[in-house]
């Protein structure tokens, strides 16, 4: 019971810290700047004040030895689906009304394992069921608060998922049998649903003009689509295959837009000059690819030879496995084409932080910057890192010395309690990018239910 | 002067012919007289407004008179209410009273699930509650006999069910009965899986776009009526001119918010798109009590409460104890030495929170929010019990009375005619033996727009052993799920008045999974178990016993709900 309370004590409301916090002594990797020895950091309402040695703590700080420890910007993983009670509306190829931010949840423990992991800001997408998905939301892991609206990382610019391949058609060509029943489909898919925004959008126009005299019906699809061709959001699209990231770059410079990050992206270095004269990014998998036909020919040397052509690349988990250590993804870059440190780590800070649109806040310890830090033991290139703090906002949200055995924030009364084995299990079943699709099948198809059920990573 | 006596008479001789004719539910012939005359009561004119000795006079279905000393009308039927309380008719501000469940049904089969037809796609604010209300139904019995006269009621259905109505509990046409139409529409973050929308995602994002389109099209079509020159002829849908009140506010949109995070949902949505907004069914609204109370939203409160669970573990812990004997106790205590701080930590954690769950009312009093219950979930036959659990926990009669009374009168814009015990008011009236939130108080008279329903003989109650004995014995099942048949046994037992249930599947039959919450009332067996796919999977059984059969529903999860049926095998073994 008192453990409880001292819980609920740790996990205040509000989400900024207004009390200042001095980090002392650290060896900073600032990511952006170089590494900085013996330094300190000044964080004052939750922002980076100050970066300096010996900087004196202002009266009331909360002040953090950091002596021994390395100190590092936040961790963001640019590809999750933690935080979400739905990720797949799979009733439709084009879904580009739906926002997976009106289905927030805050109480998601995945958050505070993330945390764990030094992981402070994660894109909380839509799934790749559809060719054309729902919008996502970039979240803060504030972990304790009750309202989803505290997660939202405000400012961050909106952004929508795509998805090329076998999903989309699996999903509705086969499960449907509508189109898109093949990839050639998919790129049709996408072309009209663009001409469609094109022409909803001349007949407000006209109407706007008084050119036409009644007013054209409301559909927030084509609206949303719209908001992407006056490049109002920034498109992220799963794909793997090089012919199909042609394909799209084809499509999109055809309707004018030019804000696109492809995710997972396996067959990326075959395409990396392409992408990089495109001014597309990329997020990809260390080291991940086999769990279907089209992510055979893939490779660990993705992530490097993307990054030396020039594609600003980030390294995601698209897992709540993954997210916890997305520090030895990056590392496997050293490993798998000698990245150098700051390479290495930009995948999973500044990298990610620019594909969202967030660098100009968060992604480096620069002053001005958010006070999104995680302080690890070991350097967090070593396999023997371990984070020991991390906060958001100048705000400790995990602590390795205060650690509590359950951290749930909210307990339904009639929930049984399960371990942790079971509820992750459970997770890993559910998880991913094609969430809720077996449930979708299910009536069609029992069946198919069962083969999805236990196909090993179907979901990515 | 002789005629008079012997009407008088003849009223005294109906007092007693009608509670042997007039039995509740029953439809007697119509009572040779419509006064009445209360005597001698308590009344509970409104909450905190206790007076002794009164006598009421209820003529032509209104109160016509409340006071001291009041002479009897000639024609009056007497109702001695000696040390009884008279409430106000109890107000059911939201619910599906009268309202049949309709049978589980397939998906239904559409060729684009990204376009379905308004129906399919749980669009429907057309439809009227008014044009399914049955009066017959059990629920609306079961309700006046809980006290209440007036239910507002919501027709079922998903994201969009339709308008609600304001009816009287009586029985009778239900033309007759309906005291106020579209009152109000409804939202719900309920969908038909398969086709769109089919998650929560959306719903919201397809309530905006018919809310932003309800608004064009009433504005256009009000336009057309002013002056119609060089403007298209307006062809909107039934569906999307249904919503168009709620965009001008004429008419509040009722949310179904259960948890705090669908809460959170209605709110946003309220600010975001403007429209007069009703929390109805909430659960665990304490999180936003500011915001509500800032914003001066209506909120009614589920009375579904969780069951205190650890007071029946402990019951349960006893009666094991005694069966143990001494060495397994000697095991049972090793056993508990296994430490487990995370299931510590849980169990203090569910304590808090079903505490909070019950306390939830007494919060928004303490803080000054107003508020009414609804009823979507909760027995009729338990809203006292609940209501008093609500008490317990900190909410005083007052304010729980003024939920049932005062507040729904006035959000449903009826105070004038219903809520209090007031000169002039309709006769919906409730007399108890007891103060009404006592534990042994019973309710002895219902009157429900000036007619008497009389519950001072309670109904025999059929203990029928061999009834409910019926269900005791192992019954087979088949489940039919497209594709695939799912069979297997429910054993079903019974140990001092105390069911236990088990499910056997046959496609794992070493499993068994043991039910819990089960729930017998006469022929009606309801019980869910957690079944292992993968994950753990809330399973719901809804069964209709006959004699050597049965049928019934299986709701599996999120899956949707599968007809069930099956066969008595064998006695227990």
């Amino acid at each position: 019971m008192y453990k409880y309370l001292i819980i609920c004590s740790l996990f205040l409301p509000r989400f900024v810290n207004t009390q200042n916090v001095l980090i002392k002594n650290g060896t900073v990797l600032t990511v952006t700047k170089g590494t900085l020895q013996n330094t300190d950091i000044l964080v004052v309402n939750g922002k980076i004040s100050k970066i300096d040695k010996n900087i004196l703590a202002p009266q009331g700080s909360n002040v953090i030895d950091a002596t021994g420890l390395h100190i590092m910007p936040g961790i963001i993983d640019a590809h999750s689906h933690i935080a979400l009670d739905v990720v797949n509306e799979a009733t439709n190829p084009v879904t580009a009304e739906v926002n997976v931010g009106d289905a927030l949840d805050p109480l998601d423990v995945s958050i505070y394992r993330a945390l764990a992991g030094g992981v402070t800001i994660s894109h909380a997408m839509h799934g790749s069921a559809n060719a054309i998905g729902g919008q996502c939301e970039t979240i803060k892991h504030r972990y304790g608060t009750t309202n989803p609206d505290d997660l939202r990382m405000v400012g961050a610019p909106r952004t929508i998922k795509f998805a090329l391949g076998e999903n989309p058609i699996r999903t509705h060509g086969e499960g449907s049998k509508i189109m898109p029943n093949t990839r050639m489909g998919v790129e049709q898919v996408f072309r009209n649903a663009f001409t469609d925004a094109q022409l909803y959008m001349k007949d407000w126009d006209d109407f706007k003009k008084g050119i036409k005299k009644s007013s054209p019906e409301y559909n927030l699809r084509h609206e949303t689509m719209a908001d992407i061709l006056k490049g109002n959001i920034l498109i992220h699209c799963h794909s793997y295959r090089a012919d199909e990231i042609l394909m799209l770059m084809k499509v999109l410079k055809d309707f004018g837009v030019n804000k696109i990050c492809f995710q997972h992206v396996n067959e990326g270095f075959k395409v990396a000059p392409e992408l990089a004269a495109f001014g597309a990014s990329a997020s990809v998998f260390a080291d991940w690819w086999a769990y279907k036909f089209e992510v055979y020919y893939s490779t660990a040397y993705n992530a490097a030879i993307l990054t030396r052509n020039g594609v600003v690349t980030s390294i995601n988990s698209d897992s709540e496995e993954l997210i916890r250590h997305l520090y030895h993804e990056a590392a496997k870059t050293q490993r798998y084409g000698d990245l150098t440190d700051e390479e290495a780590l930009a995948l999973i800070t500044i990298n990610p932080a620019k594909q969202l649109g967030i660098d100009q806040n968060v992604g480096s310890i620069e002053v001005g910057k958010d006070a999104d830090i995680v302080l690890f033991k070991g350097h967090p290139l070593s396999v023997y890192a371990i984070p020991q703090l991390t906060l958001v906002d100048g705000q400790v949200r995990f602590d390795i010395n205060k650690d509590p055995d359950d951290v749930r924030v909210d307990v339904n009364p009639n929930e049984k309690y399960t371990t942790f084995f079971e509820t992750d299990r459970a997770h890993h079943e559910n998880n991913g990018c094609l969430r809720g699709i077996a449930e979708m099948l299910m009536e069609e198809s029992y069946a198919k239910y069962m083969r999805f059920k236990y196909s090993k990573n179907h979901s990515h | 002067m002789f005629k008079k006596y012997f009407f008088a008479f003849l009223g005294i001789l109906f007092l007693f012919l009608s509670d042997a004719l007039t039995a509740q539910n029953s439809d007697g012939p119509k009572p040779l007289s419509t006064t009445y005359f209360i005597q001698n009561c308590f009344v509970v004119k409104q909450p905190g407004t206790v007076l002794p000795g009164q006598n009421v006079i209820i003529k032509d279905g209104y109160i016509s008179e409340v006071g001291i000393g009041l002479k009897a009308p000639y024609d009056a039927q007497y109702i001695k209410a000696d040390s009884m309380y008279v409430y106000a008719g109890f107000i059911d501000a939201h619910s599906n009273t009268g309202v049949v469940k309709p049978e589980a049904k397939d998906r239904p089969k559409v060729t684009d699930p990204g376009n379905p037809p308004y129906d399919v796609a749980g669009i429907t604010p057309q439809f009227k509650s008014s044009d399914v209300f049955k009066p017959t139904d059990k629920s609306v019995g079961d309700m006046r006999a809980a006290g209440f006269g007036i239910s507002h009621v919501a027709p079922r259905g998903l994201m969009l069910p339709g308008q609600n109505n304001l009816f009287l509990l009586n029985e009778g046409s239900s033309d007759k009965l309906l005291l106020k139409s579209n009152t109000s529409q409804n939202l719900q973050l309920e969908m038909n899986r398969g086709v769109f929308p089919s998650t929560i995602i959306g719903v919201i994002a397809k309530f905006r776009e018919l809310f932003k389109n309800a608004s064009i099209a009433g504005t256009h079509e009000e336009k057309f009526k002013l002056n119609s020159t060089g403007l298209s002829r307006p062809d909107y849908s039934k569906e999307i001119m249904a919503l168009y009140p709620v965009t001008t506010k004429k008419i509040p949109l009722y949310f179904k918010a259960p948890n705090t995070k669908d809460v959170h949902k209605a709110l946003s949505l309220r600010d975001e798109l403007n429209f007069d907004l009703v929390l109805s069914e909430v659960k665990q609204g304490w999180h936003y009590i500011d915001r509500i109370k800032k914003t001066n939203t209506a909120i009614l409160l589920s009375l579904e409460l969780p069951e205190d669970e650890k007071k029946e573990e402990k019951k349960e812990v006893k009666s094991e104890e005694k069966k143990d004997s001494i060495a397994t106790k000697e095991i049972k205590k090793e056993e508990k030495k296994v430490v487990n701080p995370e299931k510590d930590s849980f169990d203090a954690k569910k304590e808090e929170s079903v505490k909070q769950y019950l306390s939830q009312a007494a919060m928004f009093e303490k803080n000054g929010v107003k508020f009414g219950f609804s009823f979507h979930n909760v027995k009729p036959s338990d809203i006292k019990k609940n209501i008093r659990k609500l008490i317990e926990n900190g909410l005083t009669e007052n304010t729980a009375l003024s939920a049932l009374t005062t507040y729904p009168a006035q959000l449903l814009g009826i105070s004038n005619i219903v809520g209090t015990v007031e000169k002039g008011k309709l006769a919906n009236l409730v007399i108890t033996d007891k103060p009404y939130f006592e534990e042994k108080s019973a309710i002895k008279y219902v009157f429900v727009d000036g007619k008497k329903y009389d519950f001072t003989e309670k109904p025999k109650k059929d203990n029928k052993p061999s009834e409910s004995g019926k269900m005791v014995g192992i019954w087979n099942y088949v489940v039919e799920i497209p594709g695939s048949t799912q069979k297997g046994k429910i054993n079903i037992t019974k140990s001092g008045g105390d069911y236990k249930i088990t499910v056997n599947d046959d496609s794992t039959p070493n499993d068994e999974d043991v039910a819990d919450n089960i729930n017998v009332e006469g022929n009606n067996v309801t019980f869910f178990i957690m079944a292992d796919m993968g994950q753990p999977v809330k399973v719901e059984f809804d069964l209709q016993f006959e004699d050597k059969t049965y049928k019934g529903s299986v709701s599996v999860g999120e899956f949707g709900s599968f007809p069930i049926k099956g066969d008595f095998e064998s006695d227990p073994k």
